[in-house]
């Protein structure tokens, strides 16, 4: 202890010092004298306190009972200040590098720590704590372009001792790496790796990088993490790089309209073709039936015919002749008799006939009327005729 | 005994005065040299407590912690003639004290200002037979090395200094040369967004004609293949016909005349012109037929 009490008050007059001069010299009266008279006046201000460290004072300090008390105090002030001194605390989130005569001694970890005063010397490093750095600018890519990069790193002190002994100012060590870091990696790096797929590498990079450099420059600081925050193209060529993702979206857009038109079409075509295909499927089976039952229809009538050939064939005959004449307007020529040319209008016949299937129209009446009278002559004239006829086969 | 009380006191005083100018304690972070009358008489003291004759001996200290030194932003030239802007810093520190000393008088300032200037004259040449590609990207490790190298080849000798590290933070075009940047950027991105549509043109042109060409195929198949269903059908159809009008052939010409005028005189819109000496019209005139 004795040993520590001139450094705590170096800076004030030495106490230690003063009483070891006292023990050579044997203590000069007058100046005892003196301070035992200022001595009593301090006490009668001070009052009890006074007294107490008075007593206190005067069993250590022998025959100089006043100025021993003074002298007690002292001590009992710097033993004082000393323990208070040689004791600190730790935070968890720290650590203590002590330097013992300037030389580094120990780290100490959280806790109720002891020092001996003046002759250690405590540094504090918050080191589990995870501190921040940004870095961000424009800079050169690989292929010479501009981009724009923010970037913030994460880290925290992993060795305090080298923290505090090996750089000056290892804030300052860590902005400068990271800046060469990011802008060495993204020199070596193409701008659309930067500015997409590549990202996420990038920030690994740069990681590894800056770890590098800062463990060549011993700072004692890990990197937690490297975040690559944005990356932009120059706010000058940043509308060209809108319109090709409006293009890239074109592409897309233009893409699916094909392929909608494809899925229409497509469909529909094998739609068609079944279609096609069941039709004439059908068409099949029905010309294979028709057939069967044309033919059954004959080979039942042909057996018929086989049997009795000529009634069955003039029967056919008849019975066919009937069905189509009762089935169509006839006119009846007796051409024989008629060597001269005969006028049949036919054109007008058959316009006739017309509106009767074409439904009403505005000349029917009338046209109605001569088909009328046609007729009308037509059948006389035949009468006449079947009448020459009889008689003349008569 | 009053004056020889206040000269005991003052001798104790300039003994206690004495110790203490005669210790000194040299941090970890530092290191010292010892000066007797200017002389260089101990060099390279560590860190720790040491003895000294006072007033005689006089101790310097420097830090030799790792340091580091921003460079001012420079302007260079590649071996192709491109002008680079270019923002570096060094870190450095005090290898030899006694060399440092003898160097630079102690003054980090006087340290830094000649390093700056062997690290710019490097640069300089370093740069001045790269390209510029090289020094963005390809050899930006390799220059740093060998410019690092080149400076501590002088430095530890001549200033007891070790370059740890030359970095180049940033290299950047000049203001107008930014300019020619931003619009050669431009043009390559407009280049690529006409790639970008007309490439979907493409696509969706070919997808068309996929489309098309699957329709056209497939209803020619499909034609084929109904063409075929129908020949069959025909075939089939005409064999069963055969077979069975091959039978009685006469009697078969005559049937199928007979179901043909019934059906193409179906209509009443046909008209029949019948000559009355028709077969059919034989009892119409005679009862006997014409017999």
């Amino acid at each position: 202890m004795a040993w520590n009490e001139p450094g705590g008050n170096r800076n004030d007059n030495d106490p230690w010092g003063n009483g070891g001069r006292r023990g050579d010299d044997q203590g000069p009266p007058d100046l005892d004298e003196a301070l035992k008279k200022g001595l009593d006046k301090l006490n009668r201000m001070l009052g009890g306190k006074g007294k107490k460290s008075g007593g206190s004072g005067g069993s250590t300090g022998g025959g100089a009972g006043g100025f021993g008390a003074i002298i007690a105090l002292a001590g009992i002030l710097v033993v004082g200040y000393v323990v208070f001194q040689s004791f600190y605390t730790v935070d968890e989130q720290e650590r203590a590098v002590v330097l013992r005569f300037g030389e580094y001694n120990r780290t100490e970890n959280p806790g109720l720590r002891f020092k001996v005063p003046l002759i250690d010397d405590v540094t504090k490093v918050r080191v589990t704590s995870v501190r921040t750095a940004e870095s961000s600018g424009q800079m050169l890519t690989q292929d010479e372009n501009l981009v724009t990069v923010d970037l913030q790193v994460q880290y925290r002190v992993a060795d305090a001792q080298a923290y505090v002994l090996n750089v000056r100012d290892s804030n300052q060590a860590l902005a400068f790496a990271t800046d060469s870091a990011l802008r060495h990696e993204v020199g070596s790096s193409s701008l659309d790796d930067v500015l997409t797929e590549g990202r996420a590498e990038l920030a690994v990079r740069v990681e590894q990088r800056l770890q590098r450099f800062l463990g060549e420059y011993g700072t004692g600081l890990e990197i937690v993490r490297v975040n690559v925050e944005s990356t932009q193209p120059p706010p000058a060529v940043q509308d060209a790089f809108r319109e090709v993702q409006r293009a890239r979206e074109d592409e897309q857009r233009v893409k699916e309209e094909a392929e909608t038109y494809r899925n229409k079409v497509v469909p529909e075509a094998r739609g068609q073709a079944q279609r096609m295909i069941e039709e004439a499927n059908a068409y099949k089976q029905e010309v294979i039936e028709r057939a069967r039952g044309e033919t059954a229809r004959f080979l039942e009538l042909l057996a018929v015919y086989q049997k009795a050939p000529t009634v069955t064939r003039d029967r056919l005959y008849l019975q066919a002749l009937e069905s189509v004449l009762s089935n169509s307007s006839k006119i009846l020529v007796d051409t024989e008799s008629s060597g001269n040319m005969m006028y049949l209008p036919l054109d007008r016949l058959t316009q006739g006939s017309l509106p009767r299937s074409g439904g009403q129209s505005s000349g029917s009446g009338s046209s109605q009327m001569d088909i009328q009278d046609l007729t009308d002559q037509v059948i006389k004239e035949l009468r006449t005729r079947q009448d020459t006829n009889v008689r003349r086969s008569r | 005994m009053g004056p020889k009380g206040v000269v005991g006191l003052a001798g104790a005083l300039i003994v206690v005065l004495l110790v203490l100018s005669s210790v000194y304690i040299i941090p970890e972070t530092h290191r010292g040299v010892m000066l007797r009358f200017g002389e260089l008489v101990e060099t390279d003291i560590q860190a720790g407590i040491h003895f000294k004759v006072p007033v005689i001996d006089q101790v310097r200290e420097f830090d030799i912690r790792v340091l580091t030194m921003d460079l001012p932003s420079r302007q260079y030239l590649t071996i192709e003639k491109k002008p680079l802007d270019v923002d570096s810093y060094i870190a450095w520190k005090i290898l030899n004290v006694d060399q440092f000393y003898r160097a630079t008088g102690g003054d980090e300032y006087r340290a830094q200002s000649l390093l700056l200037s062997r690290v710019d004259n490097g640069l300089r040449d370093e740069f001045g037979i790269r390209t510029m590609h090289e020094v963005v990207s390809g050899q930006r490790d390799e220059l740093m090395h060998t410019l690092r190298d080149r400076v501590n080849e002088t430095s530890v000798n001549e200033f007891g200094i070790e370059v740890l590290d030359v970095r180049v933070k940033a290299i950047e075009f000049p203001g107008q040369v930014s300019e020619n940047v931003y619009r050669r950027m431009a043009t390559e991105r407009e280049k690529l967004a006409q790639e970008f549509r007309s490439r979907g043109r493409e696509l969706a042109e070919g997808i068309r004609a996929d489309a098309d060409r699957q329709r056209t195929v497939t209803l020619a198949e499909a034609f084929a293949e109904s063409e075929e269903t129908r020949g069959e059908g025909d075939g089939q159809a005409a064999t069963i016909y055969a077979d069975a009008y091959g039978a009685n052939a006469e009697f078969y010409s005559f049937y199928r005349s007979l179901q043909a005028y019934q059906n193409t005189f179906s209509s009443k819109d046909d008209i029949m012109v019948i000559d009355s000496d028709s077969d059919f019209m034989k009892f119409l005139k005679d009862p006997q037929g014409g017999r």
